[in-house]
Parts: C-alpha cells; sequence; structure tokens
C-alpha cells in the first residue's frame, strides 16, 4: 500500500519545482503511477510512506508533442497509448505502434506514460528499446536559482542498469527528442508469458529502409531488451547491413551477430534461440513494411518468419 | 494526514467530497460511493476487475490515485443500466451464457464497451485483443467473446434484436436447451454483493499478521502496544481460541492461528479489528512476535527420510496420508508381460487464482449467534468446526454462503473464518476482512505438486498386464484436503482401463511449503497426468496409435474398476471417437510421421496466439501494395 500525506498534482513546470524544492527529501515523482503502485505492494516494497507524492502528469509542456519529417519531441508524460492512436506519431515511429500493441494493455497504455518507463529503468522495458533505435536524447530539467536550466544527454547513456539512471536529485525528465523515421520500415518483437500484461523475457525494435528497389539496406536501427541489464543498440549489426543487399544469408549472419550479448541473469540458452529468431523475424517483418522487392528474400524465411 | 478535495462528474451525477490523499480510485469508488460494482481482484492493474471510464477512456481504477480523478467524468459499471435496462452488451453476455461466478464480468463487460465503441466492427481476434487487460477463470472465454460478437452483430443491425432474447422451450423443459442464467444480470449489471463488497454499520476491518518464517517456534507475542492503539478494537492470537483449536477437511490439524510454532510462510499468527484498514494495518507493525527459527523441510523426499523436520507431533513421520490399492499380482504381471516401460512424472503446484480474493464479514446477532458470511465451498462443515472451535452450542453458529467469486476447491478450507468469529465476539461489532491477492496466494491451498514413478507391463497386442503406481505429493504445512485428494489421484490413477494387476500408492506428506488442498479433480490430474502420458510412450514402443492402445484396454458396460466398483455404462469409446473426430486425428503410431504431421493448422484449429489483429487491414494492403 503506498500510503503519502499530502498528493500534489501542479499545472506549471515551475510549480513542479517548487514543490520539489518545498517537500525536498520527502517526495516522490509519479506520472502514470502504473510502477509506482503495484511496486509498494507486499512481496516487493511493502507499504510504503513517502510522505509527498508530485504528480507530473498534467505539466503541459510533460504532455506536448511536436512531430515533424525530421524530429520527434514527447514530452515525458506522454501515455504509450498515443503510439497507437495518434496517426502521424506512429509514421515517424512505425516501430512505436507495434511496440505499443504488445504493452500492457488497452487500459495501462492510456496511463502508463512514456517518461515513467524510462526512469523506472526495467531491462525489459519496452519503450525504452523502441526509442534508442530512433538515437532518442532525454531532455532533463531542474530548477537553478529560480530558473529552469536544462541538460540533455541520449537515452542509452541515460539508462544505466535496472533501477538505475542519469536522473539527479531535483531533476525532472521533461522531454524525449529523436529522429523522425518515416521512411523506415518498422517491427517490434515482444515475448513474455502470455499475450497481454506481460514484461517482457525478450524485445526486439527493428526498423529498416530499403533503396527505391528494395533489394538493398540503406539504414537499419536495433535495439534489444532484456537480454542484460539494459536496453542496448546493436550498432554492430547496424553497419554489417547498411550498404549491403537485402538478402536472406546476410540476414541470417546478422541474426548471429548479438546472440553472444545475451547476459541475462537467468534462462540465457533460451534468450540466444529468440534473439536468433526475432532478430530475423524484425528484420524481415521490417524490411517488407519498408517495400522489400518479394524477390530479395527466400520464401522460406518469409514463412518461417512473418 | 488533510484530506484533498474531488469534484468530479460520476455516472452522471456531480459530486464534491472529502478523501484521503492515499486512496485510490477504486478505494474512493468503493468504500466512499459504495459503487462495488468495481471489483478489486489484484490491486495492481493485472486482472481488469476494477475498469472504469475515465473522461470516456477506460482505465484500471486500481492504478489510478484518487486525485487524478479530481475534474473528471467517472462512469462504472453502474451507469450501463442505469435505468435497470440492460445495455445490448449485457443482454449478449446474459443470452450467451458468458457469466459464471461473474467477478471478472463487470470488467469484462466494461472492456466490451470500451472495444466496440473503439471499433464497432471488430472481428474476434480484436476483441480478444481488446480484451486483453482482462482475466476470466470460470469460463475460458469464449463465451464472453461469443456474447460480444453477438452484441456487436445486434448493434450492427446484423442480427436482429430478437438474438438476444431466451430461445423457446416448453415449459419445464430445459435438458438438452440453452437456458439463460438466472443470476446473470445481478452480474453483468455489478449489483450482486460478493462478501468484501458488503458493510454493516459499525464495521470494522481486519488484519492478519503473518509469519515470515517457513517453521519457527513462537517464543511470544506482546499485542499491548497494537491494542491501545487509537482506533483498533480488538487484537486476537490463538491465546483467545476459547474452545478446541483445529481445522482441516479430514484431519483438525490447523490452528485458528499459528499455536505454539509456525510451519509455513504466511501463516496467521495475529489478527486485528480496527476503524479502517490502515489503522489496522499500522497495529499489526505494533505487534511484537519473538520467533526461534526451526530447521525446515521444503521437499517431501526429504520429509520422507529418517531424522527431517517434524511438523506435527502426531506425525513423525511427516505422512499426512497413505492410500494403498492392490490387486493381482504386480511382479507376475510384469514377469508376463511382453514390454515393461518405466518413466517419472512431475507436476507443479498450482495457485486457483479465483478473481475474488478470500473475503469474510463475521457479527454477532441479536441472539447471540455468531454469523459468518463468506464464500466458504463447505458452510455446514465449517459451521460443526468452528462451533468446537468457539465452544458454542451449534445453534449459535451460522455460516451464511455469499456468492463465490470462484472457488475452484480453493475456498473450501476454513482458513480466515475462525479469526473472523474470534474478533466478532471480542469486538462485539461487524468485522470484515478482505485479502489481498498477495495474501491469497501466499497463505491459502495449492495443487498439489506431484511426482509420480509409474511402471506399466505390456503385451505386444498393447494390452496392459500391469501398474505399479506410486505418487508422493507435497501437502505442505497442513492437511487440507490432502487425504481426500490422495485417495481420488489412487482410485482413478489407473484410468479408465482394464488392468488385471494393479498397485497404487499415493503418499500426502508435510512440508513447510504452503498447503496443498482441493483444486478441481481433485488428485485425478496428477496421476492421470502420469498414465496418459505413459500410455502415449508405451503405445510408441509398441508401434500403436494412442487411440488404439486406449480402445484395447479400455472398460466396457459392466465392467469393474480396480477399487472393484461395477460400472453401469461406460463412455470412455464415445469419448474417444469424439476426441478423434474433432481433432481431425491422424492415424499412426506417434512416431510415425517424422517431422510433419497433416492434423496441425487446419481450417478449424486454432492459430497460435498473435497480437496485433488491429494492424491485419494495414498488413493487408502492404501485401497489396
Ligand atoms: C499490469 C502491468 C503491465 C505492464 N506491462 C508493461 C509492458 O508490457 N511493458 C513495459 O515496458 N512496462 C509495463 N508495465 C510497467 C509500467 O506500466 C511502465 O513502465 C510505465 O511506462 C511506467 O510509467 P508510469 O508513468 O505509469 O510510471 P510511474 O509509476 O508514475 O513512475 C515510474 C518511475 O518513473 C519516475 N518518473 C515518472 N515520470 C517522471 C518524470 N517525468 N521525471 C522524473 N521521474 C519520473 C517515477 O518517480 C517512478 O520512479 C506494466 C505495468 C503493469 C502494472
Amino acid at each position: 500500500m503506498l500510503i503519502c500525506d499530502e498528493y500534489i498534482t501542479p499545472s506549471s513546470l515551475a510549480d513542479a519545482f517548487a514543490a520539489m524544492t518545498r517537500h525536498r527529501g520527502r517526495y516522490r515523482v509519479v506520472a502514470g503511477c502504473t510502477d509506482t503502485l503495484p511496486w509498494a505492494r507486499e512481496g516487493r516494497a511493502g507499504d510504503v510512506e513517502i510522505p509527498v507524492l508530485i504528480d507530473v502528469s498534467r505539466i503541459p509542456e510533460l504532455i506536448a508533442r511536436r512531430v515533424d519529417d525530421k524530429r520527434v519531441r514527447l514530452g515525458a508524460a506522454t501515455p504509450v497509448q498515443r503510439f497507437l492512436d495518434v496517426p502521424e506519431l506512429a509514421r515517424a515511429l512505425p516501430a512505436g505502434p507495434r511496440c505499443a500493441v504488445w504493452f500492457a494493455d488497452d487500459q495501462i497504455r492510456e496511463q502508463a506514460t512514456v517518461g515513467g518507463n524510462i526512469v523506472n529503468a526495467s531491462p525489459a522495458a519496452d519503450v525504452t528499446p523502441c526509442l534508442i533505435a530512433h538515437d532518442a536524447e532525454v531532455e532533463l530539467a531542474r530548477s537553478e536559482n529560480g530558473a529552469v536550466a536544462r541538460r540533455r544527454m541520449s537515452l542509452t547513456d541515460f539508462v544505466q542498469g535496472p533501477g538505475r539512471t542519469a536522473l539527479q536529485e531535483g531533476e525532472l525528465l521533461t522531454a524525449i527528442e529523436c529522429d523522425a523515421l518515416p521512411a523506415y520500415g518498422g517491427s517490434f518483437e515482444k515475448v513474455g508469458h502470455r499475450r497481454s500484461l506481460v514484461i517482457s523475457v525478450v524485445c526486439l525494435a527493428a526498423l529498416v529502409k530499403l533503396d527505391a528497389q528494395g533489394r538493398r539496406v540503406e539504414d537499419a536501427r536495433l535495439s534489444i531488451a532484456g537480454i542484460g541489464p539494459k536496453p542496448l543498440r546493436l550498432s554492430e549489426v547496424e553497419n554489417f547491413l547498411r550498404g549491403a543487399p537485402l538478402d536472406t544469408g546476410r540476414l541470417e549472419q546478422a541474426a548471429e551477430m548479438p546472440v553472444a550479448l545475451v547476459a541475462s541473469r537467468t534462462r540465457q540458452e533460451y534468450r540466444r534461440d529468440v534473439v536468433r529468431g526475432f532478430m530475423l523475424r524484425g528484420l524481415v517483418n521490417a524490411a517488407k513494411r519498408a517495400g522489400a522487392d518479394p524477390a530479395a528474400l527466400s520464401a522460406e524465411l518469409e514463412t518461417a518468419y512473418a | 494526514m488533510p484530506d484533498i478535495r474531488i469534484e468530479a462528474t460520476i455516472n452522471g451525477r456531480k459530486i464534491a467530497r472529502a478523501a484521503k490523499p492515499h486512496q485510490r480510485l477504486i478505494d474512493f469508488l468503493r468504500d466512499d460511493l459504495n459503487l462495488t460494482g468495481n471489483k478489486e481482484g489484484c490491486g495492481a492493474g493485472e486482472c481488469g476487475t476494477c475498469s472504469v471510464f475515465v473522461d470516456g477512456v477506460l482505465m484500471k481504477s486500481c492504478l489510478m490515485p484518487v486525485a487524478k480523478a479530481h475534474g473528471a467524468t467517472i462512469d462504472t459499471v453502474e451507469s450501463l443500466a442505469k435505468t435497470g435496462e440492460l445495455s445490448v452488451l449485457q443482454q449478449a453476455f446474459h443470452k450467451a451464457g458468458a457469466s459464471q461466478c461473474g467477478y471478472c464480468i463487470p470488467g469484462m463487460v466494461m472492456a466490451a464497451t470500451a472495444a466496440l465503441r473503439a471499433n464497432p466492427f471488430a472481428d474476434r481476434e480484436e476483441i480478444k485483443e481488446r480484451l486483453g487487460g482482462n482475466i476470466c477463470r470460470c469460463t475460458g472465454y469464449q463465451k464472453i467473446i461469443d456474447a460480444v460478437e453477438l452484441a456487436r452483430d445486434v448493434q450492427n443491425g446484423r442480427l436482429p434484436a430478437a438474438a438476444l432474447a431466451e430461445e423457446e422451450h416448453a415449459e419445464g423443459d430445459f435438458i438438452g436447451k440453452n437456458v439463460r442464467r438466472i443470476d446473470a444480470p445481478s452480474k453483468v449489471t455489478g449489483r450482486l454483493k460478493y462478501a468484501g463488497d458488503m458493510t454493516m454499520p459499525g464495521m470494522l476491518h481486519v488484519q492478519v499478521l503473518r509469519s515470515p518464517h517457513p517453521h519457527a517456534r513462537i517464543v511470544s507475542i506482546d499485542t499491548t502496544a497494537a491494542e491501545v492503539m487509537a482506533g483498533v478494537e480488538g487484537v486476537i492470537t490463538a491465546a483467545d481460541v476459547p474452545g478446541q483449536d483445529g481445522f482441516g477437511v479430514f484431519v483438525n490439524d490447523q490452528p485458528v492461528m499459528a499455536r505454539g510454532k509456525v510451519r509455513y510462510v504466511g501463516e496467521a499468527v495475529a489478527a486485528v479489528a480496527a476503524e479502517d484498514p490502515l489503522t489496522a494495518k499500522r497495529a499489526l507493525a505494533a505487534i511484537k512476535v519473538v520467533y526461534e527459527p526451526l530447521p525446515a523441510v521444503f521437499d517431501p523426499f526429504d520429509a520422507m527420510r529418517p531424522g527431517a523436520p517434524v511438523l506435527h507431533d502426531y506425525a513423525p513421520d511427516n505422512i499426512t496420508k497413505h492410500i494403498p490399492i492392490r490387486v493381482g499380482d504386480v511382479e507376475k504381471g510384469f514377469a508376463e508381460s511382453d514390454l515393461v516401460v518405466e518413466e517419472n512424472y512431475s507436476t507443479q503446484a498450482i495457485e486457483h487464482a479465483y478473481l475474488e480474493p478470500e473475503a469474510g464479514l463475521a457479527y454477532v446477532d441479536p441472539d447471540g449467534v455468531v454469523t459468518i458470511v463468506s464464500p466458504s465451498q463447505n458452510i455446514t462443515h465449517h459451521r460443526h468446526m468452528l462451533a468446537r472451535i468457539i465452544a458454542k452450542p451449534i445453534s449459535k453458529v451460522r455460516f451464511i454462503m455469499s456468492p463465490v467469486g470462484g472457488g475452484f476447491g480453493g475456498k473450501e478450507d476454513m482458513i480466515y473464518q475462525g479469526m473472523l468469529a474470534l474478533l466478532a465476539m471480542k469486538t462485539q461489532r461487524p468485522v470484515r476482512l478482505v485479502f489481498t491477492r498477495e495474501e491469497s496466494i501466499a497463505s491459502t491451498a495449492k495443487r498439489h505438486p506431484s511426482r509420480t514413478t509409474l511402471r506399466m507391463g505390456l503385451m505386444r497386442d498393447g494390452r496392459i498386464n500391469a501398474l505399479a503406481l506410486k505418487m508422493i505429493c507435497d501437502g505442505g504445512a497442513y492437511g487440507l484436503s490432502t487425504e481426500g485428494v490422495m485417495r481420488k489421484a489412487a482410485i482413478l490413477g489407473a484410468g479408465p482401463y482394464a488392468i488385471p494387476n494393479v498397485r497404487v500408492d499415493t503418499y500426502g506428506i508435510y512440508t513447510n511449503n504452503t498447503p496443498s488442498g482441493a483444486f478441481r479433480s481433485f488428485g485425478a490430474l496428477q496421476t492421470q497426468f502420469a498414465t496418459e502420458s505413459h500410455l502415449d510412450i508405451c503405445a510408441e514402443r509398441l508401434g500403436l496409435d494412442p487411440f488404439a492402445i486406449r480402445r484395447i484396454n479400455a472398460l466396457r458396460d459392466g465392467g469393474m474398476t480396480h477399487t472393484k466398483q461395477k460400472l453401469g455404462k461406460v463412455s470412455l469409446a464415445r469419448v474417444l471417437e469424439a476426441a478423434e473426430k474433432a481433432s481431425g486425428w491422424e492415424a499412426g503410431a506417434p512416431n510415425s510421421r517424422g517431422g510433419t504431421r497433416g492434423d496441425l493448422d487446419r481450417v478449424d484449429t486454432r492459430p497460435p496466439v498473435s497480437l496485433g489483429a488491429r494492424f491485419a487491414g494495414e498488413d493487408k494492403q502492404e501485401a497489396a501494395e
């Protein structure tokens, strides 16, 4: 049970920082609360008394978003469901809708925020790898001498390990900025114990851009989670695929490359099999959605990994 | 803790009320507004029994601090049939038989309402996907999804409204007819009150202190600090039991609260009744229990070894129950067989996970009758046991069975009703206890984990000549239903087959694990999992079709079971035939096909689970482009 004496819902960033200053050392930030409330239960943190909860989900800047053909800026408190139901966002983040549809369920996605997923820093977070594949940067803000001071860093550096981030005391995650990749085909592969309401055992975001004939890989973006302490960007595989012809042999070789990266605490052998399969399925699906020439990939590969 | 003010529109009415800052929306709706159609099944967003519309968007009210509801428009299941007229979806749930225990149903109706609002033409796969946040344990979901499809078609005019009406059948003619359940309207509207939904004036809230140790001697329990806390009305321990303590379905080996020692993690040690649950929780934290940890045993094989820690003085060998069955001469049968196969099988503990966590309300009525309202699956037996425990004549003990929000055997044990009775007697006020999901999982019965060694002797033509089965089950810390489970496991262990030589031994063993108890099929699952798996292996070794080997050995009309029960009619042949046909079975020994088989992926077989039904159109379009 989460017990608090005060629940504050600031309506501006300034109010939020004022509350954070006033209650320094006795508050906790929440957004959708979908990680925080289940955490404060028996078997996990148990009954937790936190004097003040500061809910950032109504701060206009944190729910604003800007999308054009080059860049996306998402307020940190954007609910995950927006990946599915805002067409311009779905276009700019081609793996986003597929990531969202595997995330919890329709109801929780309305509450769960992108920023919460990032700051919670679960090794199996779904949204984080999806954004890492877009070269995402986080924007962090703090109050300094009455003014708002901001800094930025790459999402890959921000998430440091299970439950650990570079967020400092007094800081808020305000926004995520990343590449818009409307010309890419996207896929998101996820496996857990059931279909809905399930934390990933492994998940993979794959983005592929092909040449006009759909035969050569112009660019590939890959990020994987669940196989180690934090989500990883698969840059080596991307380099291996970039500029190469789209063919079955090459994809099979690429699929082997991250298998050695599996460093999870449990079920390593299973995860290695999954990684190989997901790489193929992710790349095939993304390539197909990027307009692959149907002759480029063997029919066998397509049916096995469709 | 200062109150916060909540102004909102709830089911069309404006409200302005104070709330506690730590309340969740579900607490506010249920406790303050008495909108108990919103159930709490897990408190962690996993089950969907608490789904409500917030500004038109379906959300889980257990994951939402009440402060988030300020200024919002909230519609609960109670809003769907406000005037008494069921919505099309509710009527469809009624028609399709979609509600069984009913506990998940208000949430399901809400999720289905949201699904058809999002896409009035959603196909079956998309409906499944959109209902993915809601769990049901009774129906297997098929009828729920049938109901949503029916509602969709009526709403879209593809079916007439008459499709929602009950099928016609002659007065009093029910067998083989599709009859609507009379309790469905109360469930689809959320009107039905389960024990945790019930309140009484002056009611207190109960919380239970549970053991953190698997096995420990209780050196002392000091409740003084808890007892003097403001708002605490009663604290009880084993010392408060006036009569002969002990309950169980077969042996009364379990005290109402731990007496002298604890035997598993999660065992009740003390309980508190207070003005509100939070005060009761804080009182628990003030109870001081000194434990002296004892060596514990977690594996039934270890528990059977000499020198193992002993759980109960009456059973120095830790055997709760051994059921032996002997027919013919098994060793001779093996010697005469053409093929003898031996294998080991194991099954794991399983939680029933009924959507309704245990809950109960107790009071002493004006005539001094101690009354317990709870979803007990065994009220008559509970009444007898409780009378002995609280030292009252049976006429002064009353059990009322509240609607059972799923039981599956897991609500047969009198795990908490004793504490409720004692607290009602001690405080002379109504008291209510509602388990959390975690508490339910930690403290109540599981399906017996089992390990079975099975040896079977067969003739070349497939006839079974001898069967020896030995199953060791982890019964956990208390007996509960173990004896009966072992009995049924033994009785049904050799399957519906005519076998001349049979030796079956089933053992329920005490360990310091969570107690095992009744669970659908009551032991038959464990032994038959072994026997049926074994038959497939033997069929392969003999080059026989798995259906054929079963037919060869099937008991027939007038046959005799290995416990000497003479059977009138035996339906096995019909069952086999139906299963063979429905599965499109490809005949042959299990290993006759190699890597491929023709009876998978048929048009009428269910496709594997996938997500993204709502992208189906997009993908088709992609394929076309
Ligand atoms: C049933 C269920 C299913 C789930 N399924 C999935 C799933 O499929 N995939 C998945 O990845 N996750 C899943 N989750 C986890 C959770 O929903 C997500 O991690 C979600 O994105 C968290 O966001 P939130 O806003 O609800 O977090 P909150 O609980 O509000 O916050 C989480 C953490 O982030 C911090 N925080 C939030 N916003 C900010 C900010 N702007 N600045 C600084 N700190 C901040 C909080 O202090 C807290 O430490 C599931 C959860 C539940 C209950």
